[in-house]
Protein backbone atom coordinates (compact mmCIF):
# COMPACT_ATOMS: atom_id res chain seq x y z
CA UNK A 1 0.00 0.00 0.00
CA UNK A 2 1.26 3.42 -0.80
CA UNK A 3 2.21 5.72 2.03
CA UNK A 4 -0.09 8.66 1.34
CA UNK A 5 -3.11 6.36 1.16
CA UNK A 6 -2.20 4.71 4.46
CA UNK A 7 -1.84 8.10 6.11
CA UNK A 8 -5.22 9.23 4.72
CA UNK A 9 -6.80 6.03 6.03
CA UNK A 10 -5.21 6.54 9.44
CA UNK A 11 -6.45 10.14 9.62
CA UNK A 12 -10.00 9.12 8.64
CA UNK A 13 -10.08 6.21 11.10
CA UNK A 14 -8.80 8.35 13.96
CA UNK A 15 -11.16 11.21 13.12
CA UNK A 16 -14.09 8.75 12.94
CA UNK A 17 -13.06 7.26 16.27
CA UNK A 18 -12.86 10.72 17.85
CA UNK A 19 -16.39 11.54 16.63
CA UNK A 20 -17.60 8.25 18.15
CA UNK A 21 -16.06 9.27 21.47
CA UNK A 22 -17.60 12.75 21.19
CA UNK A 23 -20.99 11.13 20.56
CA UNK A 24 -20.51 9.02 23.69
CA UNK A 25 -19.48 12.06 25.77
CA UNK A 26 -22.54 13.95 24.48
CA UNK A 27 -24.79 11.04 25.42
CA UNK A 28 -23.63 11.51 29.03
CA UNK A 29 -23.36 15.32 29.17
CA UNK A 30 -26.73 16.15 27.61
CA UNK A 31 -29.44 16.16 30.23
CA UNK A 32 -32.54 14.85 28.52
CA UNK A 33 -33.71 12.02 26.26
CA UNK A 34 -34.37 14.09 23.13
CA UNK A 35 -31.07 15.95 23.40
CA UNK A 36 -29.20 12.68 23.80
CA UNK A 37 -30.51 11.37 20.48
CA UNK A 38 -28.64 14.23 18.78
CA UNK A 39 -25.37 13.18 20.40
CA UNK A 40 -25.97 9.62 19.20
CA UNK A 41 -26.43 10.84 15.63
CA UNK A 42 -22.88 12.23 15.68
CA UNK A 43 -21.65 8.67 16.18
CA UNK A 44 -23.97 7.39 13.43
CA UNK A 45 -22.96 9.90 10.77
CA UNK A 46 -19.49 11.37 11.29
CA UNK A 47 -18.15 8.44 13.32
CA UNK A 48 -19.30 5.56 11.15
CA UNK A 49 -19.04 7.56 7.90
CA UNK A 50 -15.40 8.59 8.32
CA UNK A 51 -14.35 5.10 9.44
CA UNK A 52 -16.05 3.49 6.44
CA UNK A 53 -14.43 6.05 4.10
CA UNK A 54 -11.04 5.23 5.58
CA UNK A 55 -11.61 1.51 5.04
CA UNK A 56 -12.78 2.16 1.46
CA UNK A 57 -9.41 3.78 0.71
CA UNK A 58 -7.73 0.53 1.76
CA UNK A 59 -10.15 -1.55 -0.31
CA UNK A 60 -9.52 0.37 -3.53
CA UNK A 61 -11.77 -0.52 -6.46
CA UNK A 62 -12.81 -3.96 -5.21
CA UNK A 63 -15.67 -6.06 -3.85
CA UNK A 64 -14.63 -5.04 -0.35
CA UNK A 65 -15.26 -1.38 -1.22
CA UNK A 66 -18.62 -2.21 -2.82
CA UNK A 67 -19.64 -3.94 0.40
CA UNK A 68 -18.46 -0.96 2.46
CA UNK A 69 -20.48 1.41 0.23
CA UNK A 70 -23.55 -0.78 0.79
CA UNK A 71 -22.94 -0.82 4.54
CA UNK A 72 -22.82 2.99 4.48
CA UNK A 73 -25.98 3.20 2.33
CA UNK A 74 -27.95 0.90 4.63
CA UNK A 75 -26.67 2.80 7.67
CA UNK A 76 -27.89 6.09 6.15
CA UNK A 77 -31.40 4.65 5.82
CA UNK A 78 -31.63 2.61 9.01
CA UNK A 79 -30.14 5.02 11.55
CA UNK A 80 -32.61 7.91 10.92
CA UNK A 81 -35.48 5.39 10.86
CA UNK A 82 -34.37 4.09 14.27
CA UNK A 83 -33.82 7.60 15.69
CA UNK A 84 -37.22 8.70 14.42
CA UNK A 85 -38.94 5.60 15.85
CA UNK A 86 -37.34 6.30 19.25
CA UNK A 87 -38.31 9.97 19.50
CA UNK A 88 -41.77 9.45 18.02
CA UNK A 89 -42.48 6.68 20.54
CA UNK A 90 -41.23 8.87 23.40
CA UNK A 91 -43.20 11.89 22.17
CA UNK A 92 -46.33 9.84 21.50
CA UNK A 93 -46.27 8.43 25.03
CA UNK A 94 -46.01 11.92 26.47
CA UNK A 95 -42.36 12.21 27.51
CA UNK A 96 -42.17 15.99 27.85
CA UNK A 97 -39.75 18.05 25.78
CA UNK A 98 -37.84 20.85 27.48
CA UNK A 99 -38.44 23.67 25.03
CA UNK A 100 -37.64 27.36 24.73
CA UNK A 101 -39.55 27.92 21.50
CA UNK A 102 -42.48 25.96 20.17
CA UNK A 103 -44.77 26.32 17.16
CA UNK A 104 -48.44 25.93 18.11
CA UNK A 105 -48.26 24.11 21.44
CA UNK A 106 -51.78 22.67 21.06
CA UNK A 107 -50.53 20.21 18.50
CA UNK A 108 -48.01 18.79 20.95
CA UNK A 109 -50.76 18.04 23.45
CA UNK A 110 -52.91 16.30 20.87
CA UNK A 111 -50.00 14.11 19.82
CA UNK A 112 -49.38 13.10 23.45
CA UNK A 113 -53.05 12.38 24.14
CA UNK B 1 -39.42 -0.67 -13.41
CA UNK B 2 -40.32 -3.74 -11.38
CA UNK B 3 -37.90 -5.69 -13.56
CA UNK B 4 -35.35 -2.97 -12.86
CA UNK B 5 -35.62 -3.70 -9.13
CA UNK B 6 -35.20 -7.40 -9.87
CA UNK B 7 -32.12 -6.78 -12.02
CA UNK B 8 -30.59 -4.49 -9.38
CA UNK B 9 -31.04 -7.03 -6.57
CA UNK B 10 -29.70 -9.86 -8.77
CA UNK B 11 -26.67 -7.85 -9.91
CA UNK B 12 -25.73 -6.90 -6.35
CA UNK B 13 -25.89 -10.51 -5.19
CA UNK B 14 -23.98 -11.83 -8.22
CA UNK B 15 -21.26 -9.24 -7.67
CA UNK B 16 -20.91 -10.15 -4.00
CA UNK B 17 -20.96 -13.97 -4.36
CA UNK B 18 -21.25 -15.39 -7.87
CA UNK B 19 -21.16 -19.19 -8.34
CA UNK B 20 -17.86 -20.93 -9.29
CA UNK B 21 -18.33 -24.50 -7.95
CA UNK B 22 -21.13 -26.95 -7.22
CA UNK B 23 -21.28 -25.51 -3.75
CA UNK B 24 -21.28 -22.09 -5.36
CA UNK B 25 -24.32 -22.96 -7.42
CA UNK B 26 -26.12 -24.14 -4.30
CA UNK B 27 -25.41 -20.74 -2.81
CA UNK B 28 -26.59 -19.25 -6.12
CA UNK B 29 -29.91 -21.07 -5.73
CA UNK B 30 -30.28 -19.65 -2.23
CA UNK B 31 -29.50 -16.27 -3.75
CA UNK B 32 -32.24 -16.64 -6.33
CA UNK B 33 -34.70 -17.48 -3.56
CA UNK B 34 -33.51 -14.48 -1.49
CA UNK B 35 -33.83 -12.10 -4.43
CA UNK B 36 -37.30 -13.40 -5.26
CA UNK B 37 -38.34 -12.98 -1.62
CA UNK B 38 -37.05 -9.41 -1.30
CA UNK B 39 -38.54 -8.52 -4.69
CA UNK B 40 -41.88 -9.83 -3.46
CA UNK B 41 -41.53 -7.59 -0.38
CA UNK B 42 -40.79 -4.66 -2.67
CA UNK B 43 -43.95 -5.31 -4.70
CA UNK B 44 -46.00 -5.35 -1.51
CA UNK B 45 -44.30 -2.12 -0.41
CA UNK B 46 -45.04 -0.49 -3.75
CA UNK B 47 -48.69 -1.48 -3.45
CA UNK B 48 -48.83 -0.13 0.11
CA UNK B 49 -47.22 3.15 -1.00
CA UNK B 50 -49.81 3.50 -3.74
CA UNK B 51 -47.43 3.73 -6.68
CA UNK B 52 -43.90 3.07 -7.91
CA UNK B 53 -40.86 4.93 -6.70
CA UNK B 54 -39.63 7.60 -9.08
CA UNK B 55 -36.22 6.77 -7.71
CA UNK B 56 -35.55 4.09 -10.32
CA UNK B 57 -35.59 6.59 -13.16
CA UNK B 58 -32.21 7.16 -14.80
CA UNK B 59 -32.61 10.93 -14.38
CA UNK B 60 -32.81 10.55 -10.60
CA UNK B 61 -29.49 8.70 -10.57
CA UNK B 62 -27.87 11.42 -12.66
CA UNK B 63 -28.90 13.95 -10.03
CA UNK B 64 -27.63 11.75 -7.20
CA UNK B 65 -23.94 12.86 -7.08
CA UNK B 66 -24.84 16.53 -6.60
CA UNK B 67 -27.31 15.59 -3.87
CA UNK B 68 -24.74 13.42 -2.11
CA UNK B 69 -22.22 16.27 -2.09
CA UNK B 70 -24.79 18.73 -0.67
CA UNK B 71 -25.81 16.07 1.85
CA UNK B 72 -22.22 15.35 2.95
CA UNK B 73 -21.41 19.07 3.34
CA UNK B 74 -24.52 19.75 5.48
CA UNK B 75 -24.06 16.67 7.65
CA UNK B 76 -20.36 17.47 8.16
CA UNK B 77 -21.12 21.07 9.17
CA UNK B 78 -23.87 19.93 11.56
CA UNK B 79 -21.51 17.35 13.09
CA UNK B 80 -18.90 20.01 13.79
CA UNK B 81 -21.53 22.27 15.37
CA UNK B 82 -22.93 19.55 17.65
CA UNK B 83 -19.39 18.43 18.53
CA UNK B 84 -18.70 22.01 19.62
CA UNK B 85 -21.86 21.97 21.75
CA UNK B 86 -20.90 18.66 23.36
CA UNK B 87 -17.33 19.66 24.16
CA UNK B 88 -18.04 23.21 25.37
CA UNK B 89 -17.25 23.62 29.10
CA UNK B 90 -20.87 24.52 29.83
CA UNK B 91 -23.62 22.73 27.97
CA UNK B 92 -25.85 25.47 26.63
CA UNK B 93 -28.83 24.38 24.58
CA UNK B 94 -31.88 26.27 23.40
CA UNK B 95 -34.16 23.44 22.28
CA UNK B 96 -37.13 24.22 20.08
CA UNK B 97 -39.95 22.44 18.27
CA UNK B 98 -40.88 23.79 14.84
CA UNK B 99 -43.33 22.92 12.11
CA UNK B 100 -41.59 22.76 8.77
CA UNK B 101 -43.35 22.44 5.40
CA UNK B 102 -42.27 19.44 3.29
CA UNK B 103 -42.90 20.51 -0.29
CA UNK B 104 -42.06 17.14 -1.91
CA UNK B 105 -44.87 15.67 -3.98
CA UNK B 106 -44.29 11.98 -3.27
CA UNK B 107 -44.32 10.23 0.08
CA UNK B 108 -40.90 8.83 -0.84
CA UNK B 109 -39.54 12.37 -1.23
CA UNK B 110 -41.03 13.44 2.09
CA UNK B 111 -39.54 10.46 3.89
CA UNK B 112 -36.18 11.23 2.28
CA UNK B 113 -36.44 14.82 3.56
CA UNK B 114 -37.44 13.68 7.05
CA UNK B 115 -34.53 11.23 7.10
CA UNK B 116 -32.15 13.95 5.89
CA UNK B 117 -33.22 16.16 8.82
CA UNK B 118 -32.92 13.31 11.32
CA UNK B 119 -29.47 12.30 10.05
CA UNK B 120 -28.22 15.86 10.48
CA UNK B 121 -27.07 16.09 14.10
CA UNK B 122 -28.85 18.90 15.95
CA UNK B 123 -32.21 18.36 14.26
CA UNK B 124 -34.58 15.40 14.42
CA UNK B 125 -38.00 14.75 12.86
CA UNK B 126 -40.67 13.89 15.41
CA UNK B 127 -43.66 13.56 13.11
CA UNK B 128 -44.83 13.88 9.50
CA UNK B 129 -48.42 14.90 8.97
CA UNK B 130 -50.33 16.82 6.27
CA UNK B 131 -47.18 17.76 4.32
CA UNK B 132 -45.63 19.19 7.48
CA UNK B 133 -42.74 17.97 9.56
CA UNK B 134 -42.49 18.43 13.30
CA UNK B 135 -38.80 19.13 13.84
CA UNK B 136 -36.96 19.26 17.16
CA UNK B 137 -33.74 21.29 17.07
CA UNK B 138 -31.00 21.75 19.70
CA UNK B 139 -30.46 25.49 19.19
CA UNK B 140 -30.92 28.41 16.82
CA UNK B 141 -27.98 27.45 14.60
CA UNK B 142 -29.18 23.86 14.14
CA UNK B 143 -32.68 25.11 13.50
CA UNK B 144 -31.48 27.56 10.83
CA UNK B 145 -30.12 24.61 8.78
CA UNK B 146 -33.68 23.39 8.33
CA UNK B 147 -35.65 26.65 8.39
CA UNK B 148 -33.77 28.22 5.47
CA UNK B 149 -35.32 25.55 3.24
CA UNK B 150 -32.08 24.58 1.50
CA UNK B 151 -32.40 20.92 2.49
CA UNK B 152 -35.99 20.94 1.27
CA UNK B 153 -34.76 22.17 -2.12
CA UNK B 154 -31.97 19.56 -2.21
CA UNK B 155 -34.52 16.78 -1.76
CA UNK B 156 -36.92 18.40 -4.26
CA UNK B 157 -34.15 18.35 -6.84
CA UNK B 158 -33.35 14.66 -6.34
CA UNK B 159 -37.07 13.84 -6.30
CA UNK B 160 -37.44 15.66 -9.61
CA UNK B 161 -41.17 14.92 -9.60
CA UNK B 162 -42.84 15.35 -13.00
CA UNK B 163 -40.30 17.58 -14.72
Amino acid sequence: MNGALDIATAVLLIAGGLFCIVGGIGLHRFSEFYQRTHAASVTDTAGAGLMLLGLMLQGGLSMVTLKLVLVLAFLLFSSPAIAHALVKAAHGHGLALELEIEDEPGRDGDAAG
Amino acid sequence: MRLGVFALLAAVWLALSGPYTLYGWLIFAFGVVSVAFVWRLYLALERAAGGGFEFFRASAWLRLPRFLVAFAVKVAAANLHVTKLILSPRIELHPRLRRVPASQKTSFGQVLYANFITLTPGTITLDLRDDELLVYALDAESEADVMDGSMDRDVLRIEGASD
